[in-house]
């Protein structure tokens, strides 16, 4: 199964370079998007698991991972054949655009399913050259800004991150490995000071990529000018894959028993994340910078649950799920907003709802959703953190915390109010008409299943999904 | 011989620092990828052919002509010369260069007390962590593009020098898999840097300071 996900991308790419049509192509990314869905989910019942690749597994930690990617994947794919439609782009450009996607989400799949530390340094440097030119889409002055800046911060991240590989390599004495396996089996015997060298340096290293402040400069630019479901795919899995390898490394130093250190700096990078974005969401312009600053404050969190540790981790699992789902419908309604209304900025939008109900109640689900509405599954992963908080005694954090994503929750919801209801201008009335003939049902629906999910698993998770997340718990 | 190599190549940085064409920023990669064949060949007689192969491919074929020829492509292409207006003048920068190059000689020689780490050369250690700090703050310095994308090179050489100077070595795929990745890296930054020559009238790292949400509209 692992061999499929991984080989029928390349497949499909040299074939779409062959054939060079326009509905092949979507066509491709559609049977992609299928085959990773079907692949995980025999894969997540322990189906083909034997017989892998070298350097590729599925475990524990990373299935969870690969579930979400699978998932959201799918219902990109989805909204991608509503939104290529509504591009008046020729079919070359087209063909480039969904010959990238596949190579982009070939680069996550092999993050999330490398048993290597190297191969997982080759994919995330991978995912940053394939969504580079998706960023640079639709080539504009701002777009070229945004996918430089991509490009050059994450490249110098990641080649800091390689510093940090290598660090662990002088950290390992006798030993030479960089499977993650074999470094849990001897992280004991592994010397103490090159491992916190190597975690700072890989922290701050996969960190760029994950988002996290102060590192995450390249993120809000990126995100905002990317095409909706690229942002989507951005958000919702690419910085997960990113953190995951972080978590694997911090597994390293768990074993070593020199993670003290390591907690400290995550909870530091936790909290730098969550001040950066209640700053710059307070004076938020552009309401596609405030899902990328989300995004920011998300990981923040993922990344003091991790540092809290204990209970805390099946809360960081949750809100990865409920995050990825979230953030996904967010930034795909933001594409249905976009093409209604032909602009991002958020002072010349207001009465969505009267434009179009379906965007609009979307719109207003998916903020619900990421803003921890109960029963959105994100009310109970931050409950759980807060509670874990005050159950170890950290009083002060725990103000701070709930404070900040207060401060958060009231810039978010004062832009999406403001956006959603309100009075339509007269004179866009004719232009919103002309566009909503454009958004198509499946730029509707994918939406609608993400956040009936996260709704859901508010209230009820299924025990299949419990004992996946329990295991995932035991690799943190 | 060797120690003479590496100190060579820490000089090459002073170099960068104190220059300010970019055709000789250029050449000075070209000059970087030949010593650091040669250090590599100090060590050939220990090592597996593939291993030679693959490190005579990385340093001699890719660091030395493929990349430099490419950038001068590009020079040509966007005729920029002389990055002229970096935020400090030239001799402060080539004074802070040689600081931290001598921190880089002087500071290993402390941390290499204890015995695990017998197994790597404190100068080796030294000369690519200054390297790669120098390349880091002359990023931050300078204003053209196409510097920056230099620097990022030399910090890619000298992250190099520092897994070389780990005495054990990386399996062959991994090393391929940094290399092909640092390569097309270069490439899409030279792509990018002929776009950007295209939309804007000079290559002023200023240029692209657009997107940020503190502005005044």
């Amino acid at each position: 199964m692992i061999n499929t996900i991984l080989i029928f991308p390349i497949l499909a790419c040299i074939l779409m370079a062959l054939i060079k049509k326009r509905a092949f192509d979507c066509l491709m990314v559609n049977l992609y998007a299928v085959l990773h869905a079907i692949s995980t989910i025999l894969l997540a019942m322990g189906i083909g698991r034997d017989g892998n690749i070298p350097y590729f597994t599925v475990d524990n930690t990373n299935l969870i991972f690969l579930i979400i990617l699978s998932l959201v994947f799918l219902m990109v794919a989805i909204y991608n054949n509503g939104y290529v439609k509504t591009l008046d782009y020729s079919d070359k450009k087209i063909g480039h655009y969904s010959f990238m996607t596949i190579i982009f989400v070939l680069a996550m799949t092999g993050t999330v399913l490398s048993s290597n530390l190297g191969i997982a340094w080759i994919f995330v440097e991978a995912t940053t050259l394939s969504s580079a030119y998706l960023i640079y889409f639709n080539k504009t002055k701002h777009s070229i800004e945004a996918a430089w800046k991509y490009v050059f911060i994450c490249s110098i991240g990641i080649a800091l991150a390689f510093v940090g590989i290598i660090f662990l390599n002088i950290a390992q004495g006798n030993i030479n490995t960089l499977d993650f396996a074999q470094l849990y089996k001897h992280a004991n015997n592994f010397d103490t000071f090159w491992l916190k060298m190597s975690f700072v340096f890989m922290l701050f290293g996969f960190g760029t990529k994950m988002g996290l402040a102060p590192v995450h400069f390249w993120l809000p630019d990126a995100h905002s000018e990317a095409p909706s479901p690229i942002s989507a795919l951005l958000s919702a899995t690419l910085l997960n894959s990113a953190f995951l390898v972080i978590v694997r490394v911090f597994k390293v130093l768990d074993i070593a028993q020199c993670d003290y250190w390591a907690r400290i700096m995550l909870l530091i990078c936790g909290f730098i994340s969550l001040f950066v974005t209640a700053v710059f969401v307070y004076h938020i312009k552009n309401y596609k910078r405030m899902l990328a600053y989300s995004s920011i404050e998300n990981m923040g969190i993922l990344a003091i649950g991790t540092a809290l540790g204990g209970a805390a981790l099946y809360a960081v699992i949750l809100h990865l799920i409920g995050h990825s789902l979230a953030k996904a419908s967010f930034f795909l309604t933001s594409g249905n907003i976009l093409e209604l209304f032909g602009t991002k900025r958020i002072k010349s939008i207001s009465g969505v709802i009267e434009a179009d109900k379906k965007t609009g109640w979307l719109w207003v689900f998916s903020f619900l959703a990421i803003c921890a509405f109960p029963t959105s599954v994100l009310f109970i992963s931050e409950f759980l953190i807060v509670k874990s908080m005050i159950q170890n005694e950290h009083y002060i954090l725990c103000a701070l915390f709930v404070l900040l994503l207060t401060i958060i929750l009231w810039g978010i919801a004062k832009v999406t109010i403001k956006m959603t209801f309100g009075k339509l201008s007269e004179d866009k009335t004719q232009i919103i008409k002309e566009n909503k003939n454009k958004l198509k049902f499946c730029m509707f629906a994918p939406q609608f299943v993400m956040l009936l999910i996260v709704f859901v698993l508010g209230v009820y998770v299924p025990p299949f999904l419990n004992n996946i997340i329990n295991c995932a718990m035991a690799g943190f | 011989m060797e120690n003479g190599f590496i100190i060579l190549f820490g000089l090459t940085m002073l170099y960068l620092a104190a220059t300010s064409r970019i055709i000789s920023h250029v050449r000075l990669l070209v000059a970087q990828g030949v010593l650091l064949f040669l250090i590599c060949a100090c060590h050939f007689e220990h090592q597996s052919a593939l291993n030679i192969t693959f490190l005579t491919i990385e340093t001699l074929i890719v660091k030395t002509i493929v990349i430099p020829w490419f950038l001068f492509k590009v020079l040509k292409k966007t005729k920029a010369n002389r990055d002229v207006s970096a935020n400090i003048p030239h001799f402060y920068c080539l004074v802070t260069a040689s600081i931290i190059l001598l921190c880089g000689f002087l500071l290993p020689n402390h941390f290499f007390n204890s015995d695990t780490m017998k197994m790597i050369s404190p100068i080796y250690f030294g000369v690519s962590l200054a390297t790669i700090i120098i390349s880091l703050w002359l990023i931050t310095i300078k204003h053209k593009i196409i510097s920056n994308v230099i620097e990022f090179i030399t910090m890619e050489n000298g992250i190099f020098l520092l897994s070389l100077s780990v005495a054990k070595e990386m399996p062959v795929l991994v090393n391929m898999g940094v290399l092909l990745d640092v390569f097309i890296a270069i490439y899409i930054l030279g792509l990018f840097i002929n776009e950007i020559s295209k939309e804007f009238k000079d290559l002023e790292v200023s240029n692209l300071s657009d997107l940020k949400d503190y502005n005044n509209d």
